[in-house]
């Protein structure tokens, strides 16, 4: 896929196929920016994906904190309740959402699919960071409210900083499932300005003659972010993955 | 004082996603082209559909090889990544990439390898000497699904793997070391100590991976589109067509909420014995 990427048109079509390029070349990758708003796709990836983190993330710590922290009549069904909407596939909501968006003026915006993109993140955001917090011992919280400490000012200024790398690895988490996202941009968007990554590469699977030079780098772009985000982050995030399911 | 921090969200998942969901199943038993009264129509027309009847079974072909060759691999890379081999770190790296890649992506660089005349993949079978002819791994009916399959075990025995290891990592050394002074064989360490050791992580990894495989769509839009004819359909492409192909909301809806109801009684276990724990 490197390797097709740096070739030309005609290159990329030569019987057997040559594995390393001959004469390699960059076009592709300008091609990509400059004639295919591939510029205008990783934006709106970016924009969508990291406001969904946030929010998701943002809530999440909330709900987790919540979760993790007290006991009250109902919380196994409320746990229960978050575990089974991880459960629900998106091909079950995205038609009441192409309707209700449609009804709200929100459909093919940014933010209709930020509040779409909620529903694949909250429930595991909320998860993960139970995790995290679950491993902040109880004493810290019990110790700054007998200092005086309000329960809210437990959670912003011990809870949080505390588990600041734990929110890092939620946010990329989220980051990631809205940026490998198809099903619900191919659904909820229909001009060119709001098209994204993943879509822009999946819609050059049904044109008549696929260039493939340009898509190969156009799908080495999008996977990009995900394995850079990826190898910076890696302990973190596996930690993440792990801290819901595995309790020491 | 617990509702200010968990009522946000619960608010927040009921307007996204409990209230569209309901909807859907008000769709669903909507008759379709309009009518007056909710009727269960859309579902005796989707059990007697031949098409639904093979997606349906493609899904589940798909899902359990998928989920058992994930476990598989998984299990035996996390194995080896358990022992003290060199450069670890190094392996745990590389072996995790597939999974965080996104599937649109994966999708589309197998499609190109797949490709028969230009693609790498029969080109390295054929200089191994494996095959003679150029193989049509993603139109020849007989070969497509096992082709996307193929690519999917690749793509996702990391996750599992991952869960594993962590699993791995918990059980305490000393079992073996007391188990070996006993005079175990290997084969009796790993299933007396390693397998009940890893009983819970085996739940949420094998859990977790069905409802993804299930759900799965990017992989299977950009590798076939659920063709030849419909070979590799599964429900998500079938659901996604009748939506936005066909426009057969109801009928769409129905099929949807099947699936969703699959989904949940596959899943019940493992939502019943995480909520009691907690």
């Amino acid at each position: 896929m490197l390797s097709t990427s740096f070739k030309t048109e005609a290159e990329a079509f030569r019987v057997p196929p040559t594995w390393i390029p001959i004469k390699p070349t960059l076009h592709a990758y300008i091609y990509m920016w400059t004639k295919k708003n591939f510029g205008i796709y990783f934006l709106n990836s970016t924009i969508i994906s990291l406001a969904t983190a946030m929010l998701s993330t943002f809530f999440g710590a909330l709900a987790g904190y919540g979760f993790s922290r007290f006991m009250f009549k109902g919380r196994k069904f409320l746990i229960g309740f978050f575990l089974a909407t991880q459960m629900l596939p998106g091909v079950l909501l995205v038609g009441p959402y192409f309707k209700l968006l449609s009804k709200f003026g929100l459909y093919d915006t940014r933010t209709g699919l930020i509040i779409a993109f909620l529903t694949i993140c909250l429930p595991f955001s909320t998860w993960m960071m139970k995790g995290f917090i679950d491993r902040v011992p109880d004493a810290l919280d019990q110790a700054a409210l007998v200092d005086g400490c309000s329960r809210l000012g437990v959670f912003f200024r011990v809870i949080l900083p505390i588990s600041a790398p734990g929110m890092v690895a939620t946010i990329i988490f989220a980051f990631l499932l809205a940026w490998g996202d198809l099903l619900w941009v191919i659904c909820l968007t229909s001009t060119e300005s709001m098209v994204t990554v993943t879509l822009g590469i999946a819609r050059t699977v049904g044109e008549f003659r696929i260039i493939w030079p340009m898509l190969m780098s156009g799908a080495l772009m999008g996977g990009m972010p995900a394995i850079i985000l990826y190898l910076l982050l890696q302990r973190l995030l596996v930690q993440g993955l792990t801290a819901g399911a595995v309790k020491e | 004082m617990w509702t200010f921090f968990v009522l946000p969200g619960t608010i927040l998942l009921v307007l996204v996603l409990g209230f569209p969901a309901f909807q859907s199943i008000l769709y669903s038993i909507y008759p379709e082209g309009g009518g007056s009264s909710y009727n269960l129509n859309n579902y005796s027309i989707l059990f007697s559909d031949s098409v639904f009847r093979q997606v349906f079974g493609n899904t589940v072909l798909f899902v359990i090889l998928s989920v058992a060759s994930h476990l598989l691999l998984g299990l035996g890379v996390a194995l080896v990544l358990n022992m003290e081999i060199f450069a670890k770190p190094l392996f745990r790296l590389i072996a995790l990439l597939p999974w965080v890649v996104p599937d649109v992506v994966v999708g589309i660089i197998w499609r190109w390898m797949f490709d028969p005349v230009y693609g790498s993949f029969n080109d390295l079978l054929i200089k191994a000497g494996l095959i003679s002819t150029h193989i049509q791994w993603l139109s020849n009916p007989k070969l497509a699904l096992a082709s996307v399959i193929f690519v999917n075990l690749w793509r996702g025995f990391p996750f599992v793997m991952l869960i594993l290891l962590a699993g791995l990592q918990s059980i305490s050394t000393v079992l073996y070391e007391a188990a070996a002074i006993d005079g175990a064989s290997r084969w009796q360490l790993f299933s007396r100590i390693t397998l009940p050791g890893l009983k819970k992580m085996l739940v949420v990894a094998l859990a977790l991976d069905i409802v993804w495989e299930v759900r799965r769509f990017g992989l299977i839009q950009t590798m076939t589109q659920g063709g030849p004819g419909n070979i590799t359909e599964v429900l998500s492409t079938y659901i996604y067509k009748q939506y936005f192909q066909f426009f057969r909301f109801e009928y769409a809806s129905a099929v949807a909420v099947v699936m969703t109801a699959a989904l949940l009684m596959v899943s019940l276990p493992y939502i019943w014995m995480i909520s009691q724990e907690e």
